[in-house]
């Protein structure tokens, strides 16, 4: 176990380097000038300025080997399009607001995604489960902007009058509700069908039968070994979900003014802030790599079996 | 891809279907039966069944009602702006005043065209990858395989939108590459999988003992025997590549007007929903009902390709 | 989604700039040139409501509120109201006193005497010292401010600011700038000629003053709402990066007296439709983002929809090197029909336009030619010039950027090319590579282009100066050099009638009768927000898009 975590941690090391560099060749292919923002054109001398200050006056490896230098001592550096700020302050500003928005979102998912696949798997082929399923289908099939959108005119429009709820921003809890169901309806359609079907097949395992031939009781038996084992790839799963969340969250923060990280991700990429656009992808690649890190750390515990199969 | 499909991604599932599939599959090269059997399954299958038809009719409407359609979908006449789903006008007009059913058959044509050719390369680049991983095996795959494994399920989202600034202009090509840019990774994984449970085959390593060449190995006993596992892949994936291609267009990164995609469509209804909701609904709806056929279909398929996995 | 809406919805260009010359801040008699400023009643005090605090969006988060590095609509709008400006802008654009009392110009020597009552919210006096030190600031090449050339007019400056450290001592260039603090309350600057428009021109947010102690004490982070340190009505409560910036009524200003409001509650919101959603939620009294213009016609003729006009032209260029027939040219540009845009698309009661020359510009009457059509009526004439064409260009490219708006109206304009025999190819390109292209010289494949200028000061000379052979805001490949010889010759002429009368041929070299017609103006600007009844006095926007918080007043409601 030891070993598969400190094997796993130091190939982090290489990954984040590709990473880096493959983002790096990708944000120098991209035309146009992050200093010419309107359709004014800037004297040639002003743009050295700016060239000289943010160092871009370099030839392309020395910005590489500094900026990843940076990257390794958690200076991410300037923002090239908001002049006071660097881009640490950014991820220090807006990405826990993306971080509690996925996590609502989460929660939002795993309360009711998870009760709607037991339902459905112990009450397989009747009505509850069908209606279940069709919750679940509607959450994989529709778009979230249409979600946020219809959430937006019924919630916030048609019946504003006695929900109260806010149809932008992220500063009162209530102004948290819409967005956060809006971006957590597919990760739980996801846990409904998920469970559903890992819970169907754990009930029909040999183990389970046992206990209910050794006379335990129902619930117990579905609290106490059903469940446990099919949260399992609940928990696998939770890393490509926090990918979906990231990419939801681009949606989602945009329809509701959200400043999070996935809206100032845009804005980045069209301004040309090369910075803040390295440094939001670096951040993102690096969630992942370590989310996965945690998931299969998680798995190990959760299942033994894997473990030697695993390292 | 990173949008989630409960059967795609899991690594339980996935990993599950890629070693069975493969055992199965692996003794049975060569003849039809195997094929046909899966065949008789998938239409014994009612959902599925009915997916596939409901799938064919949606790209029948895409394909024949530009064709037959008695307007315009570029001409611009305000004076038919924004009206209600009538006869004449079955799904209403835009804010140019064009047929909104001529328009979303326009844009499913883009959407769904987008959907599969970026299925196809996402499936080719993972091919590529995974089988040289798999095939070769030792350090080489070590090294591919942990790189997979700490870049898995890398969000789409940002590489696309840069590679999509790259570009500068929005075109079909453009946007397929966005897609796939980074969404091969857990293609390249599953065809990996395969293939190392297959290169264990007896009959591989017989062939292996009488001389055959890597390439004989590779292209006539391990490929063609992953390619049920493919086939079921391009559906729990064209729904991912369709979705993307919807986000972007709807993050106003979509292709150039006055083309138009189903997300493309979308975007412009979400700055009236207030006032006309309809059109952002038709071109979302068109959406959902394609992923939902497209799940039914890879569910029946998977079925049908690999019977120990059915539901009982 | 749209960035930046504000710009591109009430401006329908992505014209992060805008800002040129101040008219807000607090004058006494700001300008409202509103056609529809909401509730314009004068209300006495009496119907005031208890609380005057104000719930409203700004457009995009701004990228700087230091005055040296500000370029945007949105920092523009908060400066003014949290700053002293020298000169503000009166209603008809013309300078008025502020923070200076009077001024005098003698040639190139522009002399400003200060009040002695501004304030910092430290405690220090405003002083003309504060001044020197701030323009130097901005002019200085470590500083590298994009709006340095603002100070380009000023003797010296353009050297300083060319001037580069690694390899020079910069430090006897910038003892060279002509701006001296004579006292403590008097500031002269040496112009390099002399320039009428310069007063106006320092009504621009560059030339505001910076707290010099802030800035040395702080470094770049002197911006934050803890940190800053401003001599205007208002002052900084609070700052939430792309969320939320508030403002309090300081209670110190020269001024307070005459101010009502006591907060401004200020979302960041940059998309249009949802800042439209919250105002329609009730989240928020004012929208000053901006409405998607496919949604304007829902509010045009409630009592929230307020409009103004703006100093600014909504034009396409063509690539005269590829649409190389004049009488192409003209005939594109007669088949265009300017009021359906507007009536369909932009919406926004924008005004059709004959000429580069925005209305409203001083000298408008005199200089703008109206040659082209407004209507669909140029249809009949431009098929005839088309058949004047030998080799007519049958498929052209165009252009556009992708903000909201321009999309739409080059798929109208692409059917009305379509009745000359002409298809059009849009081209969609997002605003950083669309610039790129554009260049100058423009890519090959570019034939037409969309653009749009917002004035940056109150002077003709700012558009009519774009199309010279060597600008870089000349994406046509177009050189006249008789034109370039009528700018220079329009420069050098102090007198106002004399320079309108050189402007007018400038005007008609480009869009007259036989003139080259190198673009093809669409319509003038309009900037359109949503604005509750009961917020009175509206917010007095004038062409510049600036706004001024002092005058607001909440009514009863």
């Amino acid at each position: 176990m030891t070993t598969f975590v400190i094997k796993r941690l130091v190939w982090t090391i290489p990954v984040m380097l590709i990473v880096i560099l493959f983002t790096f060749l990708l944000m120098k292919q991209i035309k146009g000038n992050p200093f010419r923002k309107t359709e004014r054109a800037l004297p040639a001398s002003i743009l050295a300025n700016l060239n000289r200050k943010y160092g871009l006056d370099q030839p392309w490896y020395v910005q590489y080997v500094r900026y990843t230098k940076g990257v390794f001592t958690f200076d991410l550096g300037p923002s090239l399009l908001l002049r006071n700020q660097n881009v640490n302050d950014i991820v220090k500003d807006h990405f826990p607001v993306s971080l509690e928005l996925g996590f609502f979102a989460f929660l939002f998912a795993i309360a009711i995604g998870i009760p709607l696949g037991v339902i459905s798997a112990l009450k397989a082929n009747s009505g509850w489960d069908y209606l279940a399923q069709i919750a679940g289908s509607a959450g994989f099939a529709v778009p979230s902007f249409l979600v946020a959108t219809l959430l937006i005119y019924f919630f916030g429009f048609k019946w504003r009058a006695w929900t109260g709820l806010p149809v932008s921003g992220w500063d009162t809890p209530q102004s948290k509700v819409l967005p956060s169901i809006a971006l957590g309806f597919l990760p739980m359609a996801y846990f409904a069908r998920l469970v559903r079907g890992t819970m169907l097949e754990t009930l029909q395992q040999d183990y389970v039968r046992t206990a209910r031939a050794k006379g335990l009781r129902r619930r117990r038996v579905i609290g106490l070994h059903v469940l446990r084992n099919s949260l399992i790839p609940v928990v696998t799963a939770a890393a490509p979900l926090l990918g979906a969340i990231i990419t939801g969250s681009f949606i989602i923060e945009n329809i509701f003014a959200i400043p999070g990280i996935g809206r100032y991700y845009v804005t980045a990429v069209q301004g040309r802030d090369y910075s803040v656009v390295m440094g939001l992808t670096i951040l993102y690649a690096a969630i992942v790599i370590v989310g996965n890190l945690v998931v299969d750390l998680l798995y190990g515990i959760l299942d033994p079996r894997t473990r030697e199969a695993r390292t | 891809m990173s949008i989630i499909n409960p059967d795609e991604v899991t690594e339980a599932s996935t990993a599950r279907a890629t070693e069975l599939g493969g055992t199965e599959a692996g003794a049975a090269i060569g003849t039809t039966s195997l094929w046909k059997d899966a065949f008789y399954r998938f239409a014994a299958n009612r959902g599925a069944l009915v997916a596939s038809f409901l799938f064919l009719l949606m790209v029948a409407y895409v394909v024949i009602v530009p064709w037959v359609s008695p307007y315009d979908p570029y001409a611009v006449d305000f004076s038919q702006a924004y009206l209600l789903p009538t006869w004449s006008h079955p799904l209403g007009t835009d804010q140019f005043g064009r047929d909104l059913m001529t328009r979303t058959a326009l844009g499913g044509r883009v959407s769904i065209g987008i959907g599969f050719v970026g299925t196809f390369v996402i499936l080719g680049i993972g091919t590529l990858y995974g089988s040289i991983s798999g095939f070769v095996g030792g350090r080489l795959d070590n090294a591919m395989m942990r790189f997979l494994d700490a870049v898995y399920g890398l969000p789409y989202l940002p590489f696309a939108i840069i590679v999509l600034q790259i570009f500068g202009v929005v075109t079909f090509w453009t946007m397929v590459i966005a897609l796939t840019i980074v969404s091969w990774l857990t293609a390249a994984r599953v065809v990996r999988g395969q293939i190392i449970t297959l290169k264990e085959n007896d009959y591989v390593r017989a062939a292996r003992a009488v001389g055959a060449r890597w390439y004989r190995i590779l292209g006539r006993h391990l490929l063609p025997n992953t390619l049920g596992v493919l086939i079921v892949f391009v559906f729990l994936e064209l729904p991912g590549v369709i979705l993307g291609e919807a986000f972007l267009s709807f993050l106003g990164l979509g292709i150039n007007p006055p083309k138009a995609s189903w997300g493309s469509l979308a975007e412009d209804g979400r700055d009236v929903f207030l006032g006309h909701p309809w059109i952002i609904v038709i071109p979302s709806i068109a959406i959902g009902y394609l992923i939902l056929c497209a799940n039914f279909i890879a569910d029946g398929l998977r079925d049908a390709l690999d019977p120990r996995t059915r539901e009982t | 989604m749209r960035k930046q809406l504000r710009l591109a919805v009430a401006a329908l260009a992505t014209v992060a700039l805008a800002v040129a010359a101040a008219g807000c801040g607090g004058s006494s008699n700001s300008s409202s040139n509103g056609s529809n400023g909401g509730a314009t009643t004068s209300a006495a005090g009496g119907n005031l409501a208890s609380s005057q605090v104000l719930d409203m969006s700004w457009g995009a988060e701004p990228p700087s509120l230091d005055p040296g590095l500000a370029t945007d609509t949105t920092s523009a709008n908060v400066l003014y109201n949290i700053m002293d400006p020298l000169i503000k802008l009166g209603p008809n654009l013309q300078p008025e006193p502020n923070l200076a009392e009077s001024w005098t110009v003698k040639g190139p020597i522009v002399t400003y005497r200060l009040r002695h009552d501004g304030r910092w919210t430290n405690g220090d006096p405003v002083t003309a010292q504060d001044f020197e030190w701030s323009w130097l600031r901005t002019i200085s090449p470590q500083l590298a401010a994009d709006y340095a050339y603002q100070f380009y007019g000023i003797k010296g400056a353009e050297a300083y600011n060319s001037c580069d450290p690694k390899k020079q001592n910069c430090n006897a260039l910038r003892s060279k700038v002509g701006i001296k603090a004579l006292g403590k309350y008097t500031l002269q600057v040496t112009l390099t000629s002399p320039q009428p428009w310069f007063v106006q021109q320092s009504a621009h947010t560059s030339f505001l003053a910076v707290n010099r102690k802030a800035v040395e004490k702080w470094g770049n982070k002197w911006t934050e709402a803890n940190h800053i340190v401003t001599d205007g009505p208002f002052k900084v409560a609070a700052w939430r990066h792309d969320a939320e910036l508030d403002l309090v009524k300081w209670n110190g200003w020269r001024d307070a007296k005459d101010v009502t409001l006591t907060r401004i509650n200020g979302k960041i919101i940059s998309d249009g439709t949802t800042a439209e959603q919250s105002y329609e939620a009730g989240d928020i009294a004012v929208d000053t983002t901006g409405i998607p213009p496919a949604d304007i016609d829902r509010w045009k003729g409630t009592p929230d929809y307020a409009q103004y006009a703006s100093l600014g032209t909504y034009y396409y260029g063509f690539n005269v090197k590829n649409i190389p027939d004049v009488n192409q040219r003209r005939a594109m540009a007669f088949a265009v029909d300017r009021k359906s845009i507007i009536d369909n698309i932009a919406k926004a009661g924008q005004t059709p336009a004959t000429s580069m020359t925005p209305k409203g510009m001083p000298g408008f009457d005199t200089i703008h030619t109206t040659y082209l059509p407004t209507a669909g009526e140029g249809l009949a004439k431009a098929e005839q010039l088309m058949k004047k064409v030998a080799n007519p260009v049958k498929n052209v490219t165009l252009y556009i950027n992708d903000a909201p708006g321009h999309k739409e109206i080059a798929v109208a304009i692409q059917s009305m090319w379509q009745k000359l025999g002409i298809t059009t190819t849009i081209k969609q390109q997002e605003w950083a590579q669309f610039l790129q292209f554009l260049g100058p010289p423009p890519d090959k494949s570019v034939d037409v282009y969309r653009n749009g200028w917002i004035a940056d000061f109150v002077d003709d000379i700012n558009f009519l100066e774009l199309f010279t052979c060597r600008s870089g805001n000349n994406d046509t490949n177009w050189c006249n050099p008789q034109y370039d010889k009528l700018v220079a010759q329009a420069k050098a002429t102090p007198d106002d009638d004399k320079r309108y009368g050189i402007y007018k041929q400038l005007e008609n070299i480009l869009t007259g009768p036989n003139g080259d017609m190198p673009i093809m103006p669409i319509y003038w600007y309009t900037f359109v927000q949503l604005e509750k009844p009961w917020v009175n006095h509206s917010f007095s926007i004038n062409p510049l898009d600036q706004f001024d918080l002092t005058k607001v007043k909440l009514l009863k409601h």
